[in-house]
């Protein structure tokens, strides 16, 4: 039911009139000296009682008189006439239910749920309507149909919200391609949104509504939020067993509209929790708690930081997991050993791989003659510093080591001859050496390298090392040159062969041919190297909502099983792929190898900040769309339509009300 | 006659303060309706002698001292009282209740003043009773002109007392009369009426003649209120909270009935019953005493 002049609602507090004659009138009645009472104390109880109860009855008659005439005024109207008359003109809609996030903030989802209701109740028989939910991507729940009975169903059925981020552009171009099918030129979309500033990231200024469709925006978002929110946690993703303490920074942010100070962090490692902090975030929008651990035995270990203190949980936890890998083996074959340091070819390396006890690398130096098979097979990665005089025995045992895995680090010297290098290694070599073809007057220095390599992406820096000496190398069409020397010739090639890696330096890795072992850069050089050569398959471990997850990247599982934060089977896509949805860990089985996978939220949804509705609105209505397109507007234009010529009732009822009003006020006088 | 009944009008007679000229007032104002009154001249004993005068009645004039002196003298007869009457007054607190100028306890003396002046007029005996529930004061009845005065002086300085109770006033009457008397109650009945009735029904039957003034205010007859009120009992004080305007109807069945239970009850008891409006004159009053002593005597 809808009123034509709901203002006049107000006049039913005019109903208090006669209640209120009633009381004042009843207090006190006047005292009157009598001769004797007998005959009054005869008049029958009944009639006594009735008097009271007719007193009861016309009060509650004047007062409902004054209600009804309220409501006449009030003009009221069934809401399915006035919809039935705006039916004329049919509309289509497409409904759009935020279920970002935020949106499970309290009971936000549950008004928005009612709102969309409330628009489908208004919706008229020859209405069609689409239902939109979206978060960062949106999902049709029902195309433009004109069962309305069909979408309420569906919207009372809409799963709670997941963990997605808000985004209001793509979803707004979805509704605006749905309506473009639309039958009726009346087209209307219904944003049902808490409006969280976040969702106009990727705002398209120059996008706007097709002309005609009218957008009605309805905030349904707390207007205060309390919220304390971990917007970021560093952690190592992986360690070498026997490494030092290791840090983990929160930082913890106050992002609801309602300013929160404290609050207490958590640190649990495996289950167990391990630290308890608390945070006084003062007058500071953040804070970063640091906390402590070690991570001592090789495994992967399952981290939780926890905030507590505010009124929305959601955001509260973030996963990580840490890796903890065993030492590398590294085996050195000298080419060119001495007793003298300054004539051993491994002294320099040596003294960058295995120079401290805190080293992560188990290096082990042999002579060529001395390598083996069976001392490959117990290595991570080989070492060739200026071996010539290898084998072909020796030289095919690196290349099955090799092309089982194992990874090769080649730095050759004066001691090579190219054409035996070329032969013995031919397979799995990324460069074949060549004689240099004239006289060398200058040195050369590294003039440029990959920077995005994972080797040299640390190692960003001046390369100031000076090389005198050096291999010119024709690389290979399927390797990778990582550096180059300013005269454009490879300094570092890299080649994958069979499941193993091999890097070719240009040079030496001692002070024979150049200076780079007296260098800064040398030591990370190594390590970085000898780390990358070891970790090829190196498992992306910390995923966020909504990120797709690869069990299986290079595809050779056999089989692959995996669970949920919750404990429930994920389903799988080609066998290996899904996408991430609920906070928490993931559980796979590889192989019969459980690997756990941290997923978390997106840290831009827990602020809670809002965008006002009218400036998203004035940023994507089309200028050329008329506003009395909207079904309220019509409604409004039509209510306004039927009641303008009928005011002469307003009068009449005037009259009406005050005669009563008199009656009650005489009455009260005459019969009291 | 208007003129006369001007002067019984009680709102006029409660204007003059002296009770003797109100009593004067209303016997000779009523008398004066009443000069062809059959009922007029009842002397009995000689007293003295006159010289005749023109108009006098043949039949008083004393023959044998006429055929003595040859001289017409007529016969002067002192008054001899043939009638004892008693005046009981109610002056409860009901009597002091009026709605307009004049209270019923005043219209009772106004009443009870008139009669005794003019009973004392005809040479009968006269004598008071005021109460209320007990006896207030008695004045015996006598016929001498210095009584009416005592019984003035008493009338005078009556004031309103407690709550009704004529049954027992009437008893110790009844006790003390030894001679055949009138019994004249002037109250508003707002007692046991049936045992007061049946008290004056005792007297009745003793031989005593009894009229009883019912004297009731005209708000009482007619209850004329409109506005809630918290009515107060002016005998108990007892109070009780009504809408006249929806009990009017049941008030007045219930008040009629009793009026009527009044009447019949001394009607048969053989009791003379007027029933006064206070806003009225007292000649009604005075013409029922007159046609009872007319009937008795």
């Amino acid at each position: 039911m809808v009123f034509l002049t709901p203002i006049f609602l107000l006049g039913l507090l005019a109903a208090l009139i006669p209640i209120a004659i009633h009381l004042i009138r009843r207090e006190k009645p006047p005292k009157v000296m009598f001769s004797t009472i007998r005959f009054l104390k005869k008049t029958s109880k009944k009639l006594v009682l009735f008097q009271q109860l007719q007193q009861i009855a016309l009060l509650l008659l004047r007062a409902a008189v004054i209600v009804l005439l309220v409501i006449a005024f009030a003009r009221p109207l069934f809401n399915q006439s006035v919809a039935r008359l705006v039916d004329a003109d049919p509309q289509s809609a497409v409904i759009l239910l935020d279920v970002s996030m935020s949106m499970r903030y309290g009971d936000t989802f549950e008004r928005a749920r009612e709102e969309a209701l409330d628009i489908i109740g208004r919706m008229g028989g020859g209405d069609e309507v689409a239902l939109v939910t979206f978060s960062d991507s949106a999902q049709l729940v029902r195309e433009l149909d004109t069962d309305i009975a069909s979408v309420r169903a569906l919207i009372n059925e809409v799963d709670a919200p997941g963990y997605g981020s808000t985004r209001f552009y793509p979803n707004l171009r979805l509704a605006d391609q749905l309506l473009e099918t639309a039958q009726f030129d009346n087209r209307a979309v219904y944003l049902i949104s808490d409006f969280q500033d976040t969702g106009m990231q990727d705002a398209d200024e120059s996008w706007k509504l097709a002309p005609g469709i009218a957008l009605t925006t309805i905030d349904v978002g707390e207007v205060e939020s309390v919220n304390l929110a971990l917007t970021d946690v560093r952690s190592p993703e992986q360690l070498l067993e026997d490494a030092a303490e290791q840090q983990i920074l929160a930082r913890v942010r106050s992002t609801g509209t309602v300013y929160r100070d404290a609050g207490e962090v958590s640190l649990s490692i495996n289950g167990q929790m391990v630290d308890r902090v608390q945070v006084d975030l003062g007058e500071r929008s953040e804070e970063v708690v640091t906390f402590s651990s070690l991570f001592e035995a090789e495994g992967t270990y399952t981290g939780e930081v926890r905030v507590s203190g505010d009124g929305y949980s959601d955001d509260n936890a973030f996963y990580f997991t840490v890796d903890v890998l065993p030492k590398i083996r590294v085996l050195v074959v000298n080419g060119e050993a001495s007793e003298n340091w300054f004539d051993d070819e491994g002294h320099w390396f040596g003294l960058a791989v295995g120079g401290t006890d805190a080293s992560p690398f188990d290096l082990q130096s042999v002579e060529s003659s001395q390598l083996s098979a069976a001392a490959l097979r117990q290595s991570d990665v080989a070492v060739l510093l200026n071996v010539g005089d290898l084998t072909n025995g020796q030289a095919d045992a690196i290349t099955t080591y090799v092309e089982q895995g194992g990874s090769l680090l080649i730095a050759p010297g004066d001691r090579v001859e190219p054409e035996v290098f070329n032969r013995q290694f031919a397979e799995i070599t990324p460069a074949s050496l060549q004689r240099p073809t004239g006289r060398i007057d200058d040195y050369l220095v590294i003039a440029d390298y990959d920077r995005r390599h994972p080797v040299l992406r640390p190692l960003v820096g001046d390369w100031t090392a000076r090389f005198e000496g050096h291999w010119p190398m024709q690389a290979r069409d399927d390797a990778a040159v990582l550096m180059q020397f300013d005269n454009t010739e490879p300094a570092l090639v890299e080649r994958d062969y069979g499941q193993g890696k091999v890097m070719l330096f240009a040079s030496t890795l001692d002070l024979e041919w150049n200076n780079l072992a007296l260098q800064g850069l040398y030591l990370p050089f190594v390590h970085e190297t000898l780390r990358h050569l070891v970790q090829t398959d190196v498992r992306q471990r910390a995923y966020a909502v909504g990120d797709t997850i690869n069990l299986d990247t290079q595809g050779s599982a056999a089989s692959v099983s995996a669970r949920n934060p919750s404990g429930s089977d994920i389903r799988l896509v080609d066998n290996a792929v899904f996408t991430a949805t609920t906070p928490g860990f993931v559980t796979a089985t590889i192989d019969g190898n459980e690997a756990r996978y941290a997923v978390n939220f997106l840290p831009e949804e827990s602020n809670l900040a809002r965008v006002a509705p009218a400036t998203l609105y004035d940023a994507v209505i089309n200028p050329d769309t008329s506003p009395i397109q909207s079904r309220e507007v019509q409604t409004a234009q039509m209510i306004e339509e039927l009641e303008r010529p009928q005011r002469m009732w307003w009068y009449i009822l005037v009259a009406v009300m005050l005669l009563i009003l008199a009656e009650a006020v005489i009455a009260n006088r005459t019969y009291r | 006659m208007s003129e006369s009944l001007n002067f019984l009008d009680p709102s006029v007679l409660s204007g003059l303060s002296n009770l003797e000229l109100r009593a004067r007032t209303v016997v000779e104002g009523f008398l004066s309706g009443l000069h062809k009154s059959p009922n007029r001249g009842f002397s009995v004993e000689f007293n003295d002698y006159r010289h005749y005068q023109r108009g006098d009645d043949m039949r008083h004039v004393d023959w044998k001292l006429y055929a003595r002196s040859d001289k017409f003298y007529i016969k002067q007869y002192e008054d001899e009282t043939n009638v004892r009457v008693v005046i009981l007054l109610d002056v409860s607190a009901s009597m002091d209740y009026t709605s307009g100028s004049v209270s019923k306890l005043n219209y009772g003396i106004t009443l009870a003043s008139a009669l005794a002046y003019f009973i004392m007029r005809q040479r009968d005996a006269v004598g008071l009773i005021t109460f209320d529930d007990e006896v207030q004061e008695y004045i015996p009845a006598k016929c001498r002109q210095p009584h009416l005065m005592r019984i003035l002086r008493t009338l005078a300085h009556v004031e309103s007392g407690n709550k009704t109770n004529a049954v027992k006033p009437l008893s110790d009457l009844a006790a003390s009369l030894h001679k055949k008397s009138m019994v004249i109650l002037i109250s508003d009945l707002l007692d046991d009426e049936e045992r007061v009735i049946n008290t004056l029904q005792n007297l009745r039957g003793m031989g005593n003649d009894v009229i009883a003034f019912h004297l009731m205010d005209e708000a009482e007859l007619k209850f004329p209120f409109n506005e809630a009120s918290e009515f107060v009992d002016m005998e108990n004080q007892e109070t009780y909270i009504t809408s006249p305007a929806a009990i009017r109807e049941a008030y007045l069945e219930n008040l009629n009935e009793y009026l009527s239970f009044c009447k019949k009850k001394c009607q048969r008891s053989g009791v003379d019953y007027c029933l006064l409006n206070t806003s009225e004159p007292l000649d009604e009053a005075l013409s029922a005493y007159m046609t009872k002593r007319a009937r008795s005597f």
